[in-house]
């Protein structure tokens, strides 16, 4: 090959390399009449029940469009498949990033697809609301554009050790958890609030998933006499501690995850003694069937007349407020840097949905530093800001 | 001379067009087009590799995802523990794949075969997702493992467009690669081994030779599939490690046609695509993946490929046996 023809092949090589424009258009997704908003989640796939939680934002939408929208502009949604699947979370961002030109992004379940996204988000540059992963890594460091909308695993870690030590006399604190990361962010958080208290775990045991019993953890329980115990088990291995715990005489109160719900862990025990003393992280303003959450349950089934709700089903919402909210602030000359600044000027929002307001600022975009507890009280379930102590 | 058999098929010059003329689609891509497109490539190395075993040598085993998996994996590790530039982590990756197959084939060896073997290279899978997730402190555990991207001369790789001439080229070059051994008189003798081992070790061939160097050549394609994975999505995790993966590299294998090299081409496409086409639908993707796997498997039980061999001669391949 001569060396014209090489520097032809280099020149056509580069042009190539230049075809994908750079994306950077600041009111890209917006008309006189709409704002479009990527929406991802696990539409499909093993984890898809955390769809609920698109499904229950993209009702809010409807209802905020059905009041006449924000200066004159409907939430449309353009809702994407990841099924909870890195790669086909990518390649949904991408899509909507660049083929159908979104203004934004809001939603995302599943940790591990909000993380693979993150670099694609950060490049293009558009504000993306996290609505329901709740991993820090995609949150920290605090990058231009993405603003998480949920208490993040730390927020969730904190939580449960606050409450354990809001029970007065508490010093014993022992820790059972699965030997996987999802664990892990509940765990390490509770650890370390529970050190910067001066507290150490007084045992630290490990429950695989799977397994069906839990005799040899309970029994060391036993021996050491926690006065709490931190359980960060999924919820059919929860159902099997406390069931263990009640055979063999152990009735230590126990603060579960968010990622167990209440009464779906009693309907799998069968019996309120046997979780009487269990509380789990509950992000809610009140119960799921209580009377300030009635409204959002309303809203669902307006939109969604066939959705069957879930814990799930709520978690975005709180988003979706504050969302409106930085809409409304901007006025009708919208633009992705305004609404990006107006995000930030949120503080101390009550959604009206989620137990701790929504505060963001450049340098944190946890935007939920805490959450509430759900526990029985008098058989009932209650959420609790402490031990004790309903939620106001 | 061309063999009887030769003779029927078209020179094969005529299929290195199809790279060539490939050079010129990022013209006519978007950043999430160019993105399905190189995901192709990845699955046509994917199902290739898991052809050869499945296909070409008959065996039923279903480490295929395993090697994927530890060629991704090996490929983010050596990048970030040993600073190593991607590029030099493909070939790590591909012999770490080649390794995994080296294991795989010891089950077949030992006189494993059918369910039995099915049964122990799914159980190889998922002990190796089992260590991807728990063994946090190398792989990132659920979290994944983040790439390091970097260059190439200049050049920088998290472009899809850069990744898809590096892909492009990979798997014209493995592509090839295999056609070539299985044209080859080891290639023969893996179908031999297919059509009757115990025959095909009567006639002096060293069978469980045979064996071992499938898997290993299946390894090492899907190995460097893995490292193309890993640079593709940034990040390693190891739910793309799991069975639907497993499920999915498997429809490829038999839409395409079982053992046939343009079948894992056209299989790969066809099911990397098809997901996209259905994206409109949410909830129904598996609907719709799984009734078309049912129609082209009930209309052509042997493959698109059976098609295109219909259509013209040019599609014969001489390694291929119905």
């Amino acid at each position: 090959m001569n060396s014209r023809a090489k520097q032809f092949g280099l020149a056509a090589v580069l042009a190539l390399l230049a075809v994908n424009p750079a994306f950077a258009d600041e009111t890209t997704g917006i008309t006189d009449d709409s704002i479009s908003i990527g929406v991802m989640g696990p539409f499909s796939g093993n984890a898809s029940s955390y769809s609920k939680a698109e499904i229950g934002l993209m009702a809010y939408y409807q209802m905020i469009n059905d009041e006449g929208g924000i200066h004159g502009r409907k939430l449309v949604a353009i809702q994407e498949d990841t099924a909870c699947d890195p790669a086909k979370a990518i390649a949904a961002a991408k899509k909507l990033i660049h083929q159908d030109k979104v203004f934004m992004l809001q939603g995302n379940s599943c940790s591990g697809a909000a993380v693979a996204i993150k670099p694609e988000v950060v490049d293009a540059g558009l504000p993306w609301i996290v609505a329901h992963a709740v991993s820090d890594t995609i949150s920290t460091p605090p990058s231009a554009n993405i603003f998480h909308g949920v208490p993040t695993g730390e927020a969730n870690g904190n939580a449960m050790a606050a409450f354990v030590l809001s029970r007065p006399d508490t010093r014993n604190v022992a820790i059972i958890e699965h030997s996987n990361d999802w664990a892990h962010s509940y765990s390490n958080p509770a650890r370390a609030y529970l050190k910067q208290q001066g507290i150490e775990p007084v045992l630290e045991l490990v429950m695989e998933r799977g397994q069906t019993d839990a005799t040899a953890q309970v029994l060391k329980l036993k021996q050491a006499k926690p006065d709490f115990i931190i359980g960060a088990l999924y919820e059919a291995e929860t159902a099997i501690f406390l069931r263990d715990m009640k055979k063999y005489g152990l009735d230590t109160p126990v603060m579960g995850t968010a990622g167990t719900d209440l009464e779906n862990t009693l309907k799998r025990v069968g019996d309120l003694d046997t979780v009487k003393n269990y509380f789990v992280v509950h992000p809610y303003v009140d119960n799921l069937d209580g009377p300030r959450m009635k409204k959002w349950a309303d809203m669902i089934h307006k939109y969604y007349p066939d959705e069957e709700l879930t814990n799930f089903s709520y978690i975005a919402i709180g988003s979706g407020v504050a969302l409106v909210e930085a809409l409304k602030s901007i006025g009708p000359d919208l633009d992705r840097a305004k609404l990006i600044a107006a995000l930030d000027a949120i503080k101390d929002l009550d959604t009206g949905i989620l137990s701790s307001p929504i505060t963001w600022s450049a340098d944190e975009r946890r935007g939920v530093q805490g959450s509430a507890v759900a526990g029985f009280v008098d058989g009932k379930p209650t959420v609790l800001e402490a031990w004790q102590t309903p939620y106001q | 001379m061309h063999t009887p058999a030769e003779s029927r098929t078209a020179p094969r010059w005529i299929f290195w067009l199809l790279p060539i003329l490939a050079l010129a689609i990022p013209l006519a891509t978007n950043p999430y087009t160019q993105f399905i497109i190189n995901a192709m490539l990845i699955y046509t190395l994917v199902t290739l590799g898991f052809s050869v075993v499945i296909g070409n040598l008959g065996q039923l085993a279903f480490a295929n995802t395993a090697f994927f998996g530890i060629g991704a994996y090996a490929s983010a590790m050596a990048g970030n523990a040993l600073g190593l530039p991607w590029l030099l982590t493909v070939p790590l990756a591909g012999l770490a794949g080649a390794a995994g197959g080296f294991l795989a084939s010891a089950a077949a060896l030992r006189g494993i075969r059918l369910y039995y073997l099915a049964i122990v290279t799914l159980a190889f899978g998922e002990l190796m997702r089992w260590f991807y997730t728990h063994a946090g402190a190398l792989t990132g555990g659920t979290d994944g493992l983040a790439l390091d991207r970097g260059d190439i001369f200049g050049l920088q790789l998290n472009s899809d467009t850069v990744q898809f001439y590096i892909f492009l080229l990979l798997t014209t070059l493995l592509v090839a690669g295999t056609v070539n051994l299985l044209r080859s008189r080891l290639g023969r003798a893996i179908v031999a081994v297919r059509e009757n081992e115990i025959a095909t070790a009567s006639l002096g061939i060293a069978t469980s030779r045979i064996i071992v160097t499938a898997f290993v050549w299946s390894g090492f394609v899907v190995g460097i599939a893995g490292a193309m994975f890993a640079l593709h999505t940034g990040r390693v995790f190891p739910e793309s490690f799991g069975l639907t993966q497993l499920i999915i590299n498997f429809a490829m294998v038999l839409v395409g046609g079982l053992g046939s090299v343009i079948g894992a081409v056209l299989g790969a496409v066809a099911l990397t695509a098809l997901p996209e086409y259905v994206r409109a639908f949410p909830g129904m993707e598996e609907i719709f993946f799984g009734v078309i796997v049912m129609v082209v498997l009930l209309v052509m039980p042997k493959g698109l490929a059976s098609l295109l061999r219909r259509v013209s001669p040019i599609f014969h391949e001489t390694h291929h046996r119905d």
